[in-house]
C-alpha cells in the first residue's frame, strides 16, 4: 500500500508530464485532479485503488493513464467537447448518476466518471 | 371478568356470543372492542398472566427448512402473547402491497388499501403510537432537523415508521379487560380442537385443555382464531375429526404460504461532501425516537424492475463490520428473558453519538413473495396437551433473492444523483441468479401467511371478512390472513385488519 503523502508526491510528478494536454480545460481536469475521485476522502486511497485496479480490469482499452483521461474527456456532453462550455468533473459525476452511466465495483455503484477517476488514481500508484 | 380454566369443574361447559381464541395483539385487541357492546365475549387464553416455561414449550417443533429462530422462541404463549417481546415498530403497508403484481406469483388483496385507513386510524391508540401522520414532510414541520434526502419521489422516497413505546398489551390492557363485566376471559384455557358439525360447515363447540389435564367444552355463536399465524394454522390442521385434512382445508391451503420479512444487512452508504447531508431523519434510538424514515423504492420503479417491496434503515457502522445473522445472534434463553419486557436502563439511556457519522451499514427489509411450498404442517411427535407439533417449512425464492440486487442498484444510483453518497452492495446481493442464500440470512421475527385471504376458496383460506371458507362461523384475526407481507413489520396492520373484523362481525347477524 502506497502511504498517502507519498501517494500525493506520485501524482503531482506524474501529472507535470501528462497535465499539458488538457490546455483549454480547468485544472480539475487535470490527471493530478481528476485521479481525486470525491469518494477518496470517504474511502480512502487503498479502497479506491482497488476500485480502480477492477475498472482496469474490467476495461483493458483504458489501461493507461493517458487512454483514461481521454476517455473521460471523450464523454463530456458535445458542448463541452467543442469547447463551449467547460462543466466541472462532478457535473460530469451527477450526469451519470442522471442517466443511468454507473458500474458496479467492489459491490461500490459509481458513476463511470468517477469510476474511471479511480482507475486513474490505480494507474498511478501501481 | 377472569376465570382460571384450572379451578373450573372437569367437562365445565362455557358459552357465550362470541369466542376469541388467544389474547395477543389480535385477541386483545378484538375484546377491548367488545367491551361494553351488551354481548357475552369469551377470550380464551392458553397462557396464565406470566411467563411459564411449561407453558412456552407447546410451542416447540421441527424446522425443516431454511435456517430459522427456535420456533418456541419467536412468540410468547401467555397473556399479552407475543407483545411480551415486540419492540414496537409501526408502519403502514404501501396501495401496491394490495395491488395484484404480474411479476409476483400470488400477489394481490382482495381489498384496497384505502379500506384499511379507518382501521390503522383506530389502531393507533391500540398500539399507543400518533398522530395520523406518515409523511416526510408533515415530521419535517414537527421536528425540523428531520430533514429527508432530496430524492425525486419517482425513484425514491421517504417511508416513516413510528415507534410504540413498545406497548406490552398483556400489561396495559389486563385491568380493562378483567373489569368488563361482558368480556369474560379464561386463562390456562388451551384450544385444543375445533369441533364442526357433520358435514364442517359450522363450528359446534371448542375442546379446552389445562396443563394438568382438566378438559372443558367452549361454545358459541362465532369463534375467531387469534393464536398467531402458526398457531392457527395447528389448530386448523389438528382439527382434524369431521375433515380429515382439517377445517378448512378443503383445497390444501391452511399452512401455506408462510412469510416472513427478509431483515438483512445488505449493504453500505458513505455520505460525501464538505456537509453530509442530515441522517437524523433516518437515525433511531431505542426509547427516544418517535418516529424516523426509511427509504423505499417507487411504485414504478418497483414496477419497472418487477421486484418486491423492501426499505432500507441507516445505522451508522464501519464498512467493514461484517452482517451477521440474526438466527446465529441471538441466543434462545435470552429471547425467551425477553417476555418481561424490561431492558435495562443503561440501554435506554444510551446517548445518541456525538460525531455526525459518514459510514452507515443498510439493513433491509423485504417482502417475501407469497409461496406455496413454504409451509407449516405437523409433526408426528405431540406436546403435553397431546397436540401434534408444528413443522415449519420456510422456503424462499429466487425472487426473493434478486429482488436485492435491483433495489440496491436503483438505490446506489439515486443516492449518487441527489448527492446523498455512495452506495456498496454486500457481496451474496451481487451473486448470479440461483446462487442462494448467504450464512447472514435474517428474518424479521414477523410471521404472516397461512390462512391466507381470497374470494376464492381455491386460492385462500379465510374470504375478505376474514371467514374460514365453508364454515359459517368461524373467523381469523392476525397476520396469518395476510396474502402478501409488505415490507413493514406486521403488527400495525394486524390490529387494524382485527378492529374491521370486529366491525363486520358487529354489524352481521351470527
Ligand atoms: C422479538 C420480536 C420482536 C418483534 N418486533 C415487532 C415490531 O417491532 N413490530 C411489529 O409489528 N411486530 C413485531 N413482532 C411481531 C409481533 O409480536 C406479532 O406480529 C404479534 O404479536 C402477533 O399478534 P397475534 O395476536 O397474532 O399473536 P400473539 O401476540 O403471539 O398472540 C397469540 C396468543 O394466543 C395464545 N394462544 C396460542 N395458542 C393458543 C391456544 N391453542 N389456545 C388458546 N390460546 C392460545 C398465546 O398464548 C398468545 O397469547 C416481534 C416479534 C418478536 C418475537
Amino acid at each position: 500500500m502506497v502511504a498517502r503523502r507519498q501517494f500525493l508526491r506520485y501524482l503531482g510528478a506524474t501529472a507535470l508530464g501528462v497535465a499539458a494536454t488538457g490546455c483549454k480545460l480547468g485544472s480539475e481536469y487535470d490527471v493530478r485532479s481528476l485521479a481525486q475521485p470525491e469518494v477518496l476522502a470517504t474511502l480512502g486511497v487503498a479502497e479506491v485503488r482497488n476500485i480502480g485496479q477492477r475498472y482496469r480490469t474490467l476495461n483493458p482499452s483504458e489501461a493507461s493513464v493517458n487512454a483514461i483521461r481521454e476517455a473521460i474527456l471523450g464523454s463530456r456532453p458535445l458542448a463541452a467537447r467543442l469547447g463551449l462550455i467547460n462543466p466541472p468533473v462532478a457535473a460530469l459525476v451527477r450526469g451519470d448518476f442522471e442517466h443511468g452511466r454507473t458500474v458496479a465495483l467492489d459491490g461500490w455503484i459509481l458513476s463511470v466518471t468517477e469510476a474511471r477517476q479511480c482507475a486513474l488514481l490505480a494507474s498511478l500508484t501501481t | 371478568m377472569h376465570t382460571d380454566a384450572r379451578d373450573l369443574e372437569p367437562g365445565s361447559l362455557i358459552e357465550g356470543d362470541l369466542c376469541i381464541v388467544g389474547a395477543g395483539a389480535a385477541g386483545i385487541s378484538m375484546a377491548l372492542e367488545w367491551i361494553g357492546a351488551g354481548r357475552r365475549v369469551l377470550l380464551l387464553e392458553g397462557g396464565g398472566f406470566d411467563y411459564d416455561p411449561h407453558m412456552q414449550d407447546l410451542y416447540r417443533g421441527d424446522n425443516i427448512g431454511l435456517p430459522y429462530y427456535p420456533i418456541q422462541s419467536a412468540r410468547l404463549h401467555f397473556f399479552g402473547g407475543t407483545t411480551g417481546h415486540w419492540a414496537g415498530f409501526c408502519s403502514t403497508m404501501d396501495p401496491l402491497d394490495f395491488a395484484v403484481r404480474d411479476w409476483v406469483p400470488h400477489s394481490g388483496w382482495p381489498i384496497a388499501r384505502t379500506e384499511l385507513d379507518p382501521y390503522y386510524k383506530r389502531a393507533l391508540s391500540v398500539v399507543q403510537i400518533g398522530p395520523d401522520e406518515w409523511t416526510a414532510e408533515a415530521w419535517q414541520r414537527r421536528d425540523p432537523s428531520l430533514v429527508p434526502f432530496p430524492l425525486d419521489r419517482n425513484v425514491a422516497w421517504t417511508k416513516m415508521w413510528q415507534f410504540s413505546a413498545p406497548a406490552r398489551f398483556g400489561v396495559l390492557y389486563r385491568k380493562p379487560i378483567v373489569d368488563a363485566p361482558d368480556v369474560h376471559l379464561y386463562t390456562h384455557a388451551n384450544v385444543v380442537e375445533i369441533i364442526s358439525n357433520e358435514n364442517a360447515s359450522a363450528v359446534q363447540e371448542l375442546r379446552v385443555r389445562t396443563l394438568e389435564g382438566k378438559e372443558h367444552r367452549v361454545r358459541a355463536k362465532r369463534f375467531v382464531l387469534a393464536c398467531c399465524t402458526i398457531q392457527n394454522a395447528r389448530l386448523l390442521l389438528a382439527s382434524n375429526g369431521q375433515a380429515s385434512a382439517g377445517l378448512g382445508n378443503a383445497n390444501d391451503l391452511v399452512g401455506r404460504y408462510f412469510m416472513e420479512h427478509l431483515e438483512m444487512p445488505s449493504g453500505n452508504l458513505v455520505t460525501l461532501g464538505r456537509t453530509p447531508p442530515s441522517v437524523q431523519m433516518y437515525d433511531w434510538g431505542w426509547g427516544r425516537t418517535k418516529a424516523r424514515g426509511e427509504i423505499a423504492l417507487s411504485q414504478e420503479v418497483q414496477r419497472r424492475r418487477r421486484i418486491l417491496n423492501a426499505t432500507v434503515s441507516l445505522s451508522p457502522a464501519a464498512l467493514s463490520d461484517p452482517p451477521q445473522s440474526t438466527f446465529q445472534q441471538i441466543n434462545p434463553q435470552l429471547i425467551e428473558m425477553f417476555h418481561t419486557g424490561k431492558l435495562s436502563d443503561d440501554v435506554l439511556k444510551t446517548p445518541p453519538p456525538s460525531a455526525v457519522p459518514r459510514t452507515f451499514q443498510l439493513m433491509t427489509r423485504q417482502e417475501q413473495a407469497p409461496n406455496p411450498a413454504s409451509r407449516v404442517t405437523l409433526s408426528t411427535e405431540r406436546d403435553a396437551l397431546g397436540m401434534p407439533r408444528t413443522r415449519l417449512d420456510w422456503r424462499l425464492t429466487e425472487l426473493d433473492r434478486s429482488s436485492f440486487a435491483a433495489f440496491y442498484e436503483e438505490l446506489g444510483c439515486e443516492f449518487g444523483r441527489a448527492g446523498v453518497g455512495r452506495l456498496q452492495m454486500r457481496d451474496w446481493v451481487m451473486q448470479p441468479p440461483n446462487a442462494g442464500w448467504p450464512p447472514s440470512l435474517s428474518g424479521g421475527w414477523h410471521h404472516m401467511g397461512t390462512t391466507r385471504m381470497s374470494p376464492d376458496p381455491k386460492q385462500g383460506v379465510v374470504d375478505v371478512n376474514c371467514r374460514v371458507h365453508g364454515i359459517a362461523n368461524l373467523y381469523v384475526a392476525g397476520a396469518a390472513v395476510f396474502p402478501t407481507a409488505g415490507c413493514v413489520n406486521p403488527t400495525f396492520s394486524l390490529v387494524a385488519l382485527t378492529l374491521r373484523l370486529s366491525d363486520y362481525l358487529k354489524h352481521s347477524s351470527a
